[in-house]
């Protein structure tokens, strides 16, 4: 499948900072998650691509064409920005039309793109009020509306998902969807690896500039498998706890937290372990008050990546 | 979409977007300064018509062409850029199919109409107020739109030189200040050649000019007259000048927006 985005040896410093280092990376139709902490680069790249910035190495083009100051590039891509600001004295109406203006359609082409995105982002009823009246998720959705009006073949989505409430997301994550099945190309950034997993299988991990890993969401997790798991358990007696596991091949490493009542616990096998542990506590009586997972996010299995 | 085209879609949308906005409406309110101290006077100074002209020069050179035409041009030149980078809109704009320098040829085309406009306004009802008694008088309209004119014309040029500032600095409001009180101030009282480096001098050249009498008071006077003597270029001379400053830091301004990258302040 011929790449809609390539980036070829993608660099970009913010004066001494590095935004972006040696990237290379093709992104094919269909829907790819851009996953990775913030301040991880998601955005630099977005804005690489959408021609806000120019790389200092490297190249990065849309359909062949490269992105920095080819207002042509433009015309297919609809860009949705991270940052929650807009014109906040005009109505949702305003906005979307407004923008619609810089594509040199007819008014009344205008008017008709308008409706039918606001109307895809459930926001006809309140397209009158003005944007500074509307909740976070209508703002969310009004920034999705501006960037699908014009019918782009290549959406960018930076955290697009960020501030929905629970619904909010799901209708969100239906659009998106929608959109790919009609043969599109969409990138779309998240610090949580849910949300990514919620949209596509297709993933690609970004931390401090760099590709770390891409590929489907399997493989990622393979290799988040890789590394042991962190559970820690807050209980009535930790000892007595740590006692039933000393045989368990399972477990690589047993630790007790500074408060005298948390075993820490590494161990290959999370979900052996945990049901091991529902018998364990159930058998020796012990009150267990807490279980946590302190690598379960996105950030230590980055640095579990990093450090690989 | 073609670059006129463009610019002229910048234009629509700014032209919308500046009319709702609560600094057009502070400083249209500022605009009706000149109009409540053209109502006194009138009240005050009823009949004595040769003073109120007097006055009215005042109120032209003092605040429409050394103030309000200054702080306009300011505040909404330097946002061409500033406010968009400021307020982190700048990506709905330049992720869009027109050439950058659409953007700031038609938002500050837009704001100088708004700027125009509030002018306008402003000089018409303070002057007419203060003229009413000569309506019918044709000199009366004449010299309103050679007011309006070189007001226009000062808004043109201010507005391309602050529109530029604002594209290369990013606290171009300072100095932009500095500039357009400070420089602009100091710099057209100076005898000589000295007074042609500032963009009120050409706008001042385009007024009336009534020489001021040799000898015509004492010794300390004289020596005001000679400092703040306005040594005036012809009038074809400043209109060109201004035109080709108005072009000038329109196309830098343009130049700049197009080569640089806009960081947004985290």
């Amino acid at each position: 499948m011929t790449a809609v985005i390539a980036a070829s040896n993608l660099s970009k410093w913010y004066g001494n900072v590095l935004g972006l280092n040696d990237v290379s990376l093709e992104i094919e139709e269909g829907i790819t998650g851009l996953l990775g902490p913030n301040g991880a680069g998601k955005s630099t790249f977005m804005k690489l691509i959408t021609g806000q910035m120019k790389p200092a190495i490297g190249s990065v083009t849309v359909r062949g064409r490269k992105a920095w100051n080819d207002p042509g590039v433009y015309q297919g891509i609809g860009f949705c920005p991270e940052q929650d600001v807009f014109y906040e004295d005009v109505t949702g109406w305003e906005f979307v039309t407004g923008l619609l203006r810089f594509y040199g359609y007819s008014r009344t082409e205008i008017r008709e793109r308008a409706a039918r995105a606001l109307d895809v982002v459930d926001l006809t009823a309140d397209k009158d009020r003005l944007i500074r009246g509307y909740s976070r998720g209508m703002r969310q959705r009004v920034k999705f509306a501006q960037a699908v009006a014009h019918d782009p073949d290549i959406l960018i989505l930076d955290e697009p998902l960020s501030g929905l409430d629970p619904l909010g997301k799901r209708k969100l994550i239906k659009l998106i969807k929608d959109f790919k099945r009609q043969g599109r190309t969409v990138l779309v950034s998240s610090h949580v690896l849910p949300e990514i997993e919620a949209l596509t299988s297709r993933v690609v991990l970004i931390h401090q500039g760099k590709i770390l890993a891409q590929g489907d969401i399997p493989f990622i997790r393979e290799l988040i498998e890789a590394h042991p798991h962190q559970i820690s358990v807050r209980s009535s007696d930790p000892r007595a706890l740590a006692a039933r596991f000393v045989g368990d091949k399972s477990i690589q490493k047993m630790t007790f937290g500074a408060d005298g009542r948390t075993l820490v616990v590494e161990t290959h096998k999370r979900d052996a372990f945990f049901s091991r542990l529902t018998g364990v506590v159930l058998e020796a009586g012990i009150a267990v008050e807490e279980i946590s997972s302190p690598d379960d996010n996105l950030q230590a299995v980055f640095e579990y990546l990093v450090g690989k | 979409m073609t670059g006129v085209s463009a610019v002229r879609q910048v234009f629509g949308f700014f032209s919308f977007l500046g009319r709702k906005t609560g600094k057009t409406r502070a400083f249209a309110i500022l605009g009706l300064i000149p109009v409540a101290l053209a109502v006194v006077v009138r009240i005050v100074l009823h009949g004595r018509s040769g003073l109120m002209a007097a006055v009215f020069t005042e109120i032209l050179m003092v605040f429409f062409l050394q103030f309000y035409i200054v702080i306009l041009a300011l505040f909404y030149g330097t946002s061409v850029t500033a406010e968009e980078v400021e307020n982190r809109t700048l990506s709905y704009l330049i992720t869009r199919p027109i050439p950058k320098p659409a953007i700031v040829l038609g938002k500050s085309a837009a704001y100088a109409v708004l700027m125009f406009a509030m002018v306008g306004v402003s000089l018409a009802l303070s002057y007419f107020i203060m003229n009413a008694a000569r309506l019918s008088d044709p000199d009366l309209y004449a010299t309103f739109f050679r007011y309006l004119g070189v007001l226009g014309l000062g808004v043109l040029a201010y507005t391309a030189f602050f529109t530029f500032l604002g594209a290369v600095l990013k606290r171009a409001i300072i100095v932009g200040m500095v500039f357009g009180f400070g420089w602009e101030n100091v710099i057209q009282y100076f005898p000589g050649s000295t007074q042609k480096l500032s963009i009120v001098h050409y706008l001042k050249s385009l007024l009336p000019y009534h020489p001021p009498s040799v000898g015509g008071g004492g010794g300390g006077r004289g020596v005001a007259l000679l400092l703040f003597r306005l040594e005036p270029t012809a009038p074809l001379a400043a209109i060109l000048i201004l035109a080709v400053v108005t072009a000038g830091f329109l196309a830098l301004a343009c130049w700049v927006f197009r080569m640089k990258e806009y960081l947004y302040e985290e």
